[in-house]
């Protein structure tokens, strides 16, 4: 065994075998990882960080930067086979499904942004959630999560949970006694938003974690709407961070992806479920997920920029009647936001009368692609009514604030001149159609 | 991996606890609904692995034999105290053998244990009221000699929380809390 060659993470060994003794003899110690060898960064800043953690050179030939490694299956030796006996496959390469060094490579990068011993990858948003719930329930378990949940990850507690024979009981995030109050005696799970969508509440993640902390229970965050620019969430206390890497991770508007960060422990109970639900991100989507994280920083710098100056543009505006965004004077969680975000994002949400007002402003919008999706570099309007919440009734809606004319802006990278011009010809338009209807 | 167990994540689970003693701590409890004659319910209670809840949602019926004046639903007392003996051993062999590199090909544990009823039915004796012994048989393959897997037995037995509860004293605390019916 000496001299074959270890195709994974060198650091990680078999324990060896008790021989006549007890399981306290056994040697084998969880750590970070699982990495390639030989390109550790030592502490850096958020932006050396998305540049260079993860990503190494090819050592054959000298390319610069990490090689898309586009192959489904790997050499097998006795080492591996090994990996398979002893338990610890994941930190060999054996299968793409189980890891790939294009995965383990955007990996180490996403860890290293959040601040977490290991992350996993997925072929979507929803693959990380589900993998992460489904990993940290048992049977008959009870999950408290936010009544403001995205559409895809309520589907999952509405439709799948009952399946399982699992439930969910879903309160407002802001109401900390409604969540105590919703605890069981078989809940293990507090799952909520870092800034709920669409209408940009800041999610005091510190106190749900002292409330998770003090039941006992685990607490996911899915920080889809925060970054690690702008938020840690692991620093805030949760457990595990969850994020549709489809959107300000890439940046780009070009893949589907997710993933999941935390502890060592946690990530690796999540494994299994990526094996059995079979959501595993192709290397090259991993490849194009890395090159997009490197200019995270920047672009979140950027998306701040052009969105808060936009935000407070649309605030003077008198065809809007109400503007979100975290870092407005006007936004209800501003104090929780100045005290949680190290930096704005792109999501600006705003109202105008009616949702047949809101129809006419995003046709009218030259710059912002009408789309759904967020945190691409070019700017995406969408309605929340026939998108993100469509699967919730007019009245589930207006009970989380998402009454008639709610417009959802994520702000790309543009100048911000550019879009308040755009939004300027836009709004025009409506106002004269309204004077129209009115005359 | 072998036998079904992560070794590895065992050894992990081992160094965590050295560095972490609260995360060895369990709680279990089961709750025992009265629901005809010497029939019960059985529930297990959420239980706590180190600082975590688990939900357990497990469920089952307890009952005597006809000529013990039951309907023989269910596994009686003594049935359900020498499975939870035997799993437990098992478990521990398991693990053990794990650990140790061995391979096991099949495992059973067959237990036996004789009461007198005498002594729950108060019938002056000196019979006592419990099992006086508790015989069982392994029958084990593997991949590993009868020196290796007659250590291993010893091993199990001695680090098997059920077996070392039945052969040491236990501190048995009760109390009652009781309703007048029709008050």
């Amino acid at each position: 065994m000496t001299d074959t060659p270890i195709r994974g993470d060198a650091t990680s060994r078999a324990p060896r075998p008790t021989a006549g003794g007890w399981l306290n003899r056994l040697d084998r110690k969880r750590g970070a990882g699982p990495f390639l060898p030989g390109h550790h960064l030592p502490a850096a800043g958020p932006s050396t960080t998305a540049v260079h953690a993860g990503t190494h050179d090819d050592a054959r030939t000298g390319a610069v930067g990490t090689p898309i490694y586009q192959a489904s299956t790997f050499l097998l030796n006795a080492d591996q086979y090994g990996s398979i006996e002893e338990g610890f496959a994941r930190d060999r390469f054996i299968y793409s499904r189980y890891g790939n060094p294009s995965q383990w490579a955007v990996q180490e990068k996403l860890a290293a942004l959040e601040g977490a011993e290991s992350a996993i990858v997925f072929s979507s948003g929803m693959a990380a959630i589900t993998a992460t719930v489904m990993a940290l329930v048992d049977k008959g378990a009870h999950v408290v999560a936010s009544a403001d949940l995205y559409g895809g990850t309520w589907n999952l507690f509405n439709q799948e949970f009952p399946t399982f024979g699992m439930s969910a009981t879903l309160v407002d995030p802001q109401d900390f006694a409604a969540i105590e109050a919703a605890i069981r005696p078989e809940t293990q799970l507090m799952y909520f938003e870092a800034i709920t969508n669409p209408l940009l509440k800041i999610i005091d993640i510190p106190r749900l974690a002292e409330i998770a902390r003090r039941h006992g229970l685990r607490l996911v965050i899915d920080a889809t709407f925060a970054p690690p620019i702008a938020m840690r969430a692991l620093e805030q206390g949760a457990d595990v961070v969850v994020h549709s890497a489809s959107k300000y991770l890439n940046g780009h508007s070009d893949l589907i992806a997710g993933v999941a960060a935390g502890p060592r422990k946690l990530i690796d109970m999540i494994w299994p479920r990526l094996l059995n639900y079979g959501g595993s991100l192709d290397p090259h989507a991993c490849f194009l997920l890395e090159r997009g994280l490197k200019t995270l920083a920047i672009r979140m710098r950027a998306h701040e920029e052009s969105a808060h100056a936009l935000a407070r543009y649309l605030e003077g505006h008198p065809t809007v009647t109400r503007v979100f965004y975290p870092l407005l004077d006007s936004h209800p969680d501003r104090a929780l936001a100045r005290r949680l975000l190290k930096n704005g994002t792109g999501n600006v949400t705003f109202f105008v009368e009616s949702d047949q007002a809101a129809l006419q402003l995003v046709g009218a919008l030259r710059i912002p692609k009408q789309a759904t999706s967020l945190g691409g570099v070019e700017s995406l309007v969408s309605l929340p009514f026939n998108t993100s919440q469509a699967s919730y009734t007019a009245r589930q809606r207006a009970a989380i604030g998402i009454h008639p004319g709610c417009v959802r802006l994520s702000v790309g990278i543009e100048d911000a001149a550019d879009l308040i011009a755009d939004f300027e010809q836009a709004l025009a338009q409506i106002s004269a159609a309204k004077e129209a209807t009115h005359a | 991996m072998r036998n079904s167990l992560p070794t590895a994540a065992l050894s992990e689970f081992v160094n965590e606890v050295t560095g972490a003693p609260e995360e060895a701590l369990m709680d279990y409890g089961v709750i025992l609904d009265w629901e005809s004659g010497t029939r019960s319910r059985a529930e297990a209670k959420p239980m706590r692995v180190g600082p975590h809840r688990v939900s357990r949602c497990f469920s089952w019926k307890v009952d005597e034999p006809r000529q013990l004046m039951g309907n023989n639903h269910g596994p009686n007392p003594q049935e359900l105290l020498l499975s939870g003996l035997g799993a437990c051993m098992m478990v521990a062999f398991v693990a053990g053998a794990t650990a140790e590199g061995i391979q096991l090909e099949s495992l059973r544990i067959d237990l036996d244990a004789t009461l007198d009823l005498r002594g729950f039915l108060g019938i002056g004796s000196n019979s006592p009221v419990g099992f006086p012994e508790i015989s069982y048989t392994i029958h084990v393959t593997a991949d590993a000699s009868p020196e290796q897997l007659a250590a291993l037995h010893a091993r199990a037995v001695a680090h098997s929380p059920n077996a070392q509860t039945i052969l040491n004293p236990v501190a048995l605390r009760g109390e009652i809390v009781s309703t007048r019916s029709g008050a």
